[in-house]
């Protein structure tokens, strides 16, 4: 590897923001034919030195060389020239355009500005194709699950025939088998030759795919290794926090579950859900595992009220409870922390402190007592080891503080039920583990907790049952000693 | 390769532009357009016989076709999430310059003329919007008011007669009987329809609107198609003082300001999203025609005209709440 020369190099880059050093003489050199994974916990920098590399933001100082030569990225289309792709961690496509248009979006081939639709078609088919997308491409995709969306996302990249395509995150919102077909399309692309600078807090699959690791930690480079140098998981997790962590997921206790909280019986939403029936008792965490469309997230927005079910039932606490809106599941206890934040959980443009206490903010005299907002949010978060401010804009925190926001949000409402969406989605080790850790003492406390999750370590880590859904019904109950990644695979995929 | 079989299924035949299944909804929604046109056509017409005549029923053509040409560059714009609420005010402008030139210069040059000081007036606005960033709204309420005043300033302070016969001719005259202004509305629908499906630049707007983000990650010039978006409305609104002109005999610098808000109802009855990413140009012309005959046919019936105005609002909305529930039923 060593005699061919680097595709990419990074010498010195240094990135201020106001208040924060966000990188530090960082450096990095990538290899064509390598994966090069680039790691580090939320707010290490990663996705400050990704945004350098693709022209979205530029560095301070420092400089950036293409094949050797020295090479100045203004904007997106700069790095595309130079032959880099990105696969962004959010999505970003047009909700309104079909996988088609997304794909060759801002590369549409024309004559006098009349794009060829025959060719974009074709040319979008085949790196779709590639990537075993069995959805519609003909319809705009927000009418698509997050997966087929991710999907899409990719075949942009690949579409474009670059040398170097940056993947940050890649797999969080994949299920086991979807992130494996991923796998081989890394596996062709680095056999074709091509650079993949991947990003992913899942320390197994790293190990797996990596042939050089990049370690950054609080703005600076910890550690760039290659692949044989790096002796397992724990050597990450210690450069990466610069301490050891245990294992995923925190066991529950010896104590046994208390009473029945939450009875929900013959759920049906045509289409979606099909007679699905659940109990969650205190103390106890549920795990819900399933692909990626089984009806995971569905299932949890009918029990907070936020879909309709066509028929069914739900008791709270051994009562019927008549849920209509959001509004009744949260005075009924019910706390449902959604998948994706940024747009069903939190209001990027308002303070941590409006956030945390969006459900009931305090007031004084009919006026919002703003003091006590910033005192309650920062009682509430303080204990989550939450690096904020409660007056900062929550737009500008970090993935895993965001979702301790969220998380705040619910403990101030006095919630006895917890619905978690992939709570640790697109979070690194070490707020994973707190996350966790806050998830079992809740449950000690007597709250019920529904975990659905899609990072089957996680699942089989914290879970004291683990519910596997498929195709919108409920199909298998295991306890947790008989909760194996085989068992829980096979009834996820079966057919 | 079976997966490439799998996809080759999912994807529309042989449609021709980018989604033939949502192609379809929109037709669906600008046919019903066209059946309320229709059934309102034919229920003034059993009231009023002679409203079904050849000739009145151009005349309702006409009266649409300014506010249809007006319309269609507004969708320009609402696509990419922006307003443009000084194209009224733009229409007084190129109304009153468009008259002067035709004092001195040939009637082509003149008409000209008019669009191009509109696409200019345009111009001013995009680059405003794209480089200040401040918010259409905001920068498009000042410059109503700045063309508005430049209107005035141009004209005298009163109207511009005077306006020489070949230049009426060019724009108030007709082909085959069709109004030329008619035979433009026609042809710039057409055109602007054709604009949005199958070029770059109808792409690029949508995907501004769309999420102007994931626009600039794609490497889309964001701030120039923006701007262009401006300057075609601004020319659309040129070419409708240029007509207005034409067909009253003069320049009348005060003319505009209801122009604009009927060319927007009639751009959101036809489909167009106020928070952009999503429009059509066919559903805003017949948006257009739906209004001009509904104040047509409330006229021939000896409707008063503030009831006019309340019935053309009714029917703005009704026809955003019944394309509400026709998507929630979808």
């Amino acid at each position: 590897m060593s005699d061919r020369s680097p595709v990419l190099e990074l010498n010195a880059i240094t990135k201020t923001f106001p208040g924060v050093n966000a990188l530090q003489d960082v450096a990095m050199t990538v290899f064509p034919g390598e994966v090069h994974t680039l790691l580090g916990e939320n707010g290490a920098g990663k996705s400050t030195l990704l945004k350098i590399m693709f022209g979205v933001q530029p560095a301070d100082s420092g400089e950036i060389r293409i094949d050797g030569e020295p090479a100045r990225f203004a904007q997106p289309a700069d790095a595309m020239r130079a032959g880099i792709a990105m696969v962004h961690q959010e999505l970003n496509l047009v909700p309104q355009m079909t996988a088609v248009q997304n794909v060759v979006l801002g590369r549409e081939r024309t004559t006098a500005g009349v794009i060829d639709w025959a060719e974009a078609r074709r040319r979008a088919r085949e790196s779709l194709a590639r990537l075993g997308f069995d959805a519609r491409a003909d319809v705009p995709v927000r009418q698509l699950s997050v997966a087929h969306q991710q999907m899409v996302e990719l075949a942009r990249a690949l579409s474009v025939d670059a040398r170097i395509i940056i993947m940050d995150e890649p797999t969080a919102s994949l299920t086991t088998q979807e992130s494996e077909r991923l796998f081989r399309i890394i596996e062709g692309l680095r056999t074709a030759g091509k650079a993949i600078i991947y990003v992913s807090h899942r320390l197994k699959e790293v190990l797996e795919l990596s042939d050089r690791i990049t370690v950054l930690r609080d703005g600076r480079l910890v550690a760039s290794r290659t692949r044989a140098e790096v002796t397992g998981e724990p050597d990450l997790i210690r450069l990466m926090v610069g301490r050891d962590l245990a294992a995923i997921g925190v066991p529950p206790s010896a104590k046994p579950a208390g009473e029945e909280i939450l009875r929900v019986a013959n759920i049906c939403r045509p289409g979606v859900l099909h007679d699905v029936s659940l109990t969650l008792r205190r103390g106890e965490i549920v795990g819900m595992a399933g692909m990626v469309g089984a009806g995971r997230t569905e299932l949890a927005r009918v029990i907070f009220g936020a879909d309709r079910a066509s028929s069914g039932t739900i008791h709270v606490a051994g009562k019927p409870a008549a849920i209509r809106t959001p509004g009744d599941a949260i005075a009924a206890g019910i706390a449902l922390l959604t998948e994706d934040r940024k747009h069903q959980s939190l209001v990027l443009g308002m303070t941590t402190a409006s956030n945390a206490t969006l459900l009931k903010p305090p007031t004084r005299f009919g006026f919002l007592d703003r003091r006590r907002q910033n005192t309650m949010t920062e009682d509430v978060l303080r204990p989550l080891n939450t690096k904020m401010r409660a007056e900062m804009v929550v737009g500008k925190l970090s993935g895993g503080t965001q979702q301790k926001v969220v998380l705040g949000r619910w403990l101030l409402s006095d919630s006895e039920i917890f619905i978690f969406d992939e709570p640790t989605r697109g979070i690194d080790v070490g707020a994973k583990g707190e996350i966790h850790t806050l998830m079992r003492d809740l449950a000690d406390q007597g709250k019920a907790i529904l975990m659905i999750s899609s990072d089957l370590p996680e699942v089989l880590g914290m879970s004291d049952r683990v519910l596997v859904m498929r195709r919108g019904r409920i199909v298998a109950e295991l306890p947790r000693e008989d909760a194996t990644e085989e068992a829980v695979v096979h009834h996820a995929a079966a057919e | 390769m079976s997966t490439l079989e799998k996809v080759t299924e999912t994807l529309p035949p042989a449609g021709r532009g980018p989604g033939a299944r949502d192609f379809a909804g929109r037709i669906a929604r600008q046919a019903g357009l066209l059946g309320v046109i229709v059934v309102l056509g034919i229920g003034f017409g059993i009231a009023r016989p002679f409203f079904l005549d050849g000739g009145n029923m151009i005349n309702v053509l006409l009266q649409a076709a300014v506010v249809g040409i007006l319309a269609l560059g507004q969708t320009f714009v609402l696509l990419t999430g922006g307003i443009d609420l000084s194209i009224g005010s733009v229409v007084a402008v190129a109304a009153v310059c468009s008259g002067l030139l035709s004092h001195s210069l040939p009637a082509v040059v003149a008409v000209l003329g008019g669009i191009a000081i509109g696409a200019l007036c345009g111009l001013v606005n995009g680059l405003l919007i794209t480089i200040t960033k401040i918010t259409p709204f905001i920068i498009t309420l000042g410059t109503m008011g700045i063309f508005a005043g430049l209107a005035l300033i141009i004209a005298g302070g009163q109207a511009v007669y005077g306006i020489p016969v070949p230049f009426s001719d060019v724009l108030a005259g007709g082909v085959a009987g069709i109004p030329i202004p008619v035979l433009l509305f026609i042809l710039l629908t057409v055109v602007a329809a054709l604009v949005l499906k199958f070029t770059t630049f109808g792409e690029y707007l949508t995907a501004i609107g769309g999420n102007s983000e994931v626009a600039r990650l794609a490497g889309i010039a964001v701030g120039r198609n923006t701007a262009l978006a401006y300057v075609v409305a601004g020319g659309t609104a040129g070419l409708a003082g240029a007509i207005l002109t034409a067909r009253l005999g003069a320049a009348d610098p005060t003319l505009g300001g209801d122009l604009l808000l009927t060319a927007i109802a009639a751009t959101v009855m036809g489909g167009t999203k106020l928070a952009g990413g999503e429009a059509s140009m066919v559903g805003a012309a017949f948006g257009a025609v739906l209004i001009a005959t509904l104040t047509a046919g409330l006229t021939t019936l000896n409707v008063q005209a503030f009831y006019q105005q309340v019935a053309v609002g009714a029917a703005i909305i009704l026809a955003l709440v019944v394309d509400q529930l026709t998507k929630r039923r979808a």
